[in-house]
């Protein structure tokens, strides 16, 4: 079931995803809104990697995140680092935190990790709230440059306007949408799902799974902070509240109302709360309690989320030749 | 006298004043089926958890093919020719029977499981055997049955199976017919002796009637210490054991 051929990698769901990805800009009202949904898309895939995947309720992501915001507007502010040095730069700071915080908060497990990666979270907010003079602290860090897509200094490419950005980051989005696919089925990815399933069993088969679990964060994190990166470059500006734990926990509610298992949940997640948030801030300014109320209501009768919400009423509509699937998280895994 | 496979000397695991396992010398050769048994809190467990690495020992060694594992963490016990199978069903439910034993498949390569831009089919071996052991479970046409839906019986056939498939010299069964229904029982029965042929196994085991017909050697525990070992004959007629443990049954 998890043996997925190389080929059908780029079949599929990556297909669904090329074409939101080509129809969000047409149906949006703004490419900026469009990007801020695929930046945080990447966020929740790389959350999801942890969540669905592997059973790990990480509060780290905020720190990746804000990791990779601040590493790669910090050298391009001061350092003139180019556009992929400092999205490079954002991927390598959000890898080396999911190391070290992985590593230490997987010695621990269940509730205790959960914990752990909560204390790590407030503390780096802390960190770069009073670090001031580098962050920018509560100010944030401002005038963050947007530079050229270029190759050995030669320019190829500004990406002064939203949908040329929009643009570059659909193409990013869909690799890391296809290389984490690839995870997913990798020998890794298989033993990854063992893991969430029945850890003492993946011990007792011989793995290590300690080491399963930090690989697993390292590469959360680089996504993580490459979705940081694109944020900074997005709104020229890095704002403190992308350290904050309430980052972590929005990223966090989009993977699981989009449905934990899924990268194309994960979308979704990322899509319907960006989207919300867009419309009902201006007409409610207490709209975050409703996203409150979608959270209940996605645990409580969506196990699956939106995305195997969406499958259970394909299968209903369709009556498919091939008999329903009882579990959503199971056919999902398969994807 | 065949060549000896595991062997512990003055094993003891000691929870502070208590001495769950006490020095004992336990040694089951290559090729033979070796049970132990024992009233509760006898210690098997404890000596169980000691051999699979879950526990560590607090005095004494393990010998396994010659080297010292003693501290040897449990999933670096596999690679070295180690299984085990647990006694309360432990797998993963959600996960087909076939997925279930490819993964215990890859799991003997242990951290070449890392290599995560591959295709899993790119190590078609883990399908291979996992194959093999499906066809010699007689589980193949519940291949992609979720293993959360199999009969609590078969469940217990699969926990059997997942420990072969680490190709192991030394079969470790704790209680493999627990709570298994009388029906099912002779199914487990034929299936370890049937891989007594072909492996050495260690079990702990509750059923008298199984452990008297499949045993080669038993070995008795009472209060964390090896009480008689002997060929089940033996064992049968010994007035220690019928006191501290046969006598106790009933």
């Amino acid at each position: 079931m998890s043996t997925t051929p190389t080929s059908s990698i780029w079949r599929g769901t990556t297909l669904l995803a090329v074409a939101a990805v080509v129809l969000m800009p047409v149906i949006l009202p703004s490419p900026t809104l469009a990007t801020e949904i695929l930046i945080f898309a990447l966020a929740a895939l790389a959350s999801n990697l942890l969540l669905g995947y592997t059973g790990l309720l990480s509060f780290g992501q905020g720190v990746f995140f804000g990791a990779g915001s601040y590493c790669s507007a910090l050298v391009m502010i001061h350092w003139h680092f180019g556009l992929f040095p400092a999205l490079l730069v954002g991927i390598l700071a959000g890898a080396l935190t999911a190391f070290v915080i992985g590593a230490l908060a997987i010695r621990r497990t269940g509730i205790y990790f959960v914990m752990l990666t909560l204390s790590f979270s407030q503390m780096a907010y802390f960190v770069a709230y009073t670090m001031s003079s580098v962050t920018g602290g509560d100010n944030g860090l401002l005038n963050v440059p947007r530079p050229p897509v270029s190759v050995l200094g030669f320019e190829l490419l500004s990406l002064a306007s939203p949908l040329v950005f929009y643009g570059f980051v659909a193409l990013l989005f869909l690799a890391v949408f296809v290389a984490a696919r690839r995870v997913i089925h990798s020998p890794f990815g298989s033993t990854l799902v063992a893991i969430r399933e029945n850890e003492n069993r993946a011990s007792a088969v011989g793995y290590d799974t300690r080491q399963f679990k930090v690989l697993a964060f390292v590469l959360s994190g680089a996504i993580t902070g490459l979705a940081g990166a694109l944020y900074a470059l997005l709104l020229n500006f890095v704002p403190l509240s992308n350290i904050e734990l309430a980052t972590s926990e929005h990223i966090l509610i989009m993977t699981i109302i989009g449905g934990t298992g899924s990268l194309l949940g994960s979308l979704l997640g990322a899509g319907s709360i960006v989207l919300l948030g867009d419309v009902l801030s201006a007409l409610w300014p207490r709209w975050p309690m409703l996203l409150g109320l979608a959270l209940i209501a996605v645990v409580m009768f969506l196990r699956g989320g939106l995305w195997g919400g969406l499958l259970d009423l394909k299968n209903r509509l369709i009556r498919s030749p091939e008999p329903p699937q009882p579990d959503t998280r199971q056919k999902d895994a398969a994807q | 006298m065949s060549t000896v496979l595991l062997q512990t000397s003055g094993l003891g695991k000691a929870y502070g004043n208590f001495h769950a396992v006490n020095g004992v010398d336990l040694c089951v050769r290559a090729g033979t089926i070796h049970t132990v048994i024992g009233p509760n809190g006898a210690g098997k467990t404890t000596l169980f958890h000691c051999l699979t690495g879950e526990r560590r020992p607090t005095s004494g060694k393990i010998l396994f093919d010659g080297q010292d594992i003693t501290h040897r963490p449990a999933h670096k016990r596999v690679s070295i020719g180690m299984a085990r199978s647990f006694q309360i069903t432990s797998l993963f439910q959600e996960l087909s029977v076939r997925e279930n034993l490819r993964l215990a498949a890859q799991g003997r390569d242990g951290a070449r499981a890392l290599t995560f831009w591959r295709p899993t089919e790119a190590r078609r071996q883990h399908l291979e055997i996992a194959d093999q052991i499906l066809e010699r479970l007689n589980m193949t046409a519940r291949a992609n049955t979720p293993a959360g839906d199999l009969s609590h019986g078969l469940q217990r056939v699969l926990e059997v199976g997942m420990a072969l498939c680490g190709k192991p010299k030394l079969l470790l069964l704790d209680e493999p017919t627990s709570g298994m229904g009388i029906d099912d029982i002779p199914l487990m029965t034929s299936l370890i002796a049937e891989l007594g042929k072909e492996h050495t196994v260690m079990l702990i085991e509750h059923n008298m009637s199984i452990v008297m017909s499949i045993s080669d050697t038993i070995t008795v525990m009472s209060r964390g210490q090896i009480l008689v070992e002997g060929p089940p004959a033996v064992v049968r007629q010994d007035e220690r054991v019928r006191s501290a443990y046969l006598g106790e049954e009933g």
